[in-house]
């Protein structure tokens, strides 16, 4: 599988470190896990937001991703994927799921009134970070609809479907842009470096 | 919906994105079991979709930080998956079984055994309340103290997971995959002790390739759950080898 992966890539060596406190986590590693903390704790935190909105219960899904990586970091297998996309798999679902469940749903008109546009605003906070740079620069190589398939369903929580409706195409559409757009994400951050 | 089985492929970005609705991830997801580039894709794809995490970025309040490690040095971890030959064993003992800490573990026990129970719990996770759960039975199984979770494989294709509680002498049991038996025959379960054995009724039809939790009481110490091919109305005994068979931890 690492085979077909692109190697190198933004903040790799962050990546790197994060597997290796991950195995002290799993040993019950407490300062590790505060390291896991100081590391990644602005992006969880702030992914969650992204798709959350809500400031509290953010902070609950936060604190919620933060203690599944302490009690099930003995699971994490590095041969499944980079210890980063584990993270943030985790935080991504943990998001997804709480936006999706019938509590939410009530928000749901309303985020979709600001989902598209909304993410201009969340990235010149955080401008000045390499990494988010590279991401917005990659972004941008994509098409506009891939772009917002993409953006809609990440940042958005939306499934395809939901984002199809948002922007009015065949759902087939919707699924084929969300692949190509992600394969080419993933080609300039592998070789944009 | 329907997955297009002509190309489940061009479900993957939308995978990697977590815009699957329930099925269609169920469906995804099973086949991801049977084909490795796919897996290497999804999985290249969800590392390049994680990367969006980073222009979203955003500082959490500080006192966050001074509650997730207090909350963390007052629980216990999940240990390790230990594989004992075929069987992967994962103990529960001691997570701190509230319900939401359920889903969780469950979430982290692997594809397999995620997919197994995942059409009942793994898509209720922070709402998850046992007696939403179809039967109360099957969550005070699961959420027993002492549950024990271990999937096998099947000689033939497929695999079983099983939910053991000692103390309740029941376990709950789920299959994936197991080849299709034609309306002629059916699969029987059997609790094979040292001195007797016992059946513990058919396995529903499967739906999807799974088949519903099933609940088999009256479990002894040593036995074994077997589980054979028998003519549809079901046999008084085993009438062939096992297809899939478990040697059931005691206490």
């Amino acid at each position: 599988m690492t085979a077909e992966l692109p190697g190198e890539r933004p903040r790799a060596a962050a990546g790197g470190e994060l597997a290796g406190l991950l195995a002290k986590v799993a040993r019950g590693d407490e300062a590790a896990f505060a390291g896991v903390y100081d590391h990644f704790a602005t992006v969880v935190y702030g992914l969650v937001r992204r798709v959350v909105r809500d400031p509290a219960q953010s902070e609950e899904v936060t604190q919620e991703v933060l203690l599944e990586v302490w009690r099930t970091a003995s699971r994490f297998d590095p041969t499944e994927g980079s210890a980063r996309s584990w993270l943030m798999m985790l935080a991504h679902r943990r998001a997804v799921d709480r936006v999706r469940s019938a509590h939410a749903s009530a928000q749901r008109e309303a985020r979709a009134a600001v989902a598209a546009t909304d993410y201009d605003v969340v990235v010149e906070e955080v401008e000045t970070r390499l990494d988010a740079q590279r991401v917005r620069r990659c972004l941008d190589s994509l098409t506009e609809i891939q772009r917002e398939s993409v953006t809609l369903a990440y940042y958005g929580g939306y499934t395809y479907r939901e984002v199809a409706a948002l922007l009015g195409v065949a759902v087939g559409t919707v699924k084929t842009r969300m692949r190509d757009g992600l394969i080419r994400l993933r080609d300039c951050l592998g070789t944009d470096s | 919906m329907r997955l297009r089985r002509t190309d489940p492929h061009t479900l993957a970005g939308a995978y990697a994105l977590d815009a699957l609705g329930e099925a269609d991830r169920e469906n995804f997801e099973r086949h991801l079991l049977g084909c490795e580039a796919c897996r290497a894709e999804a999985a290249s794809l969800r590392d390049a979709a994680g990367w969006l995490a980073e222009p979203a970025g955003a500082v959490p309040p500080p006192r966050l930080r001074g509650q997730v490690l207090a909350e963390a040095a007052r629980t216990r971890q999940q240990p390790p998956p230990v594989r004992v030959g075929e069987r992967v064993r994962r103990s529960w003992h001691g997570i701190g079984w509230r319900a939401p800490r359920l889903a969780v573990a469950i979430a982290g026990a692997g594809i397999l055994v995620a997919l197994a129970l995942g059409t009942l719990l793994i898509n209720t996770q922070d709402r998850l309340r046992m007696d939403e759960v179809h039967s109360g039975e099957i969550a005070a199984i699961m959420n027993a103290p002492d549950a024990d979770i271990m999937t096998v494989h099947a000689r033939t294709r497929g695999s079983a997971t099983v939910v053991m509680s000692h103390a309740a002498h029941k376990l709950v049991l789920t299959t994936a995959r197991l080849p299709a038996l034609p309306s002629t025959e059916c699969y029987q379960v059997w609790l094979m002790g040292t001195r007797r054995i016992k059946s513990a009724g058919r396995l529903p039809p499967p739906k999807q390739g799974m088949t519903a939790p099933m609940i088999v009481a009256g479990l002894a110490a040593g036995d074994r759950m077997g589980v054979t091919v028998e003519p549809a109305g079901g046999a008084a005994s085993p009438s062939a080898p096992p297809v899939l068979m478990l040697a059931l931890p005691s206490g």
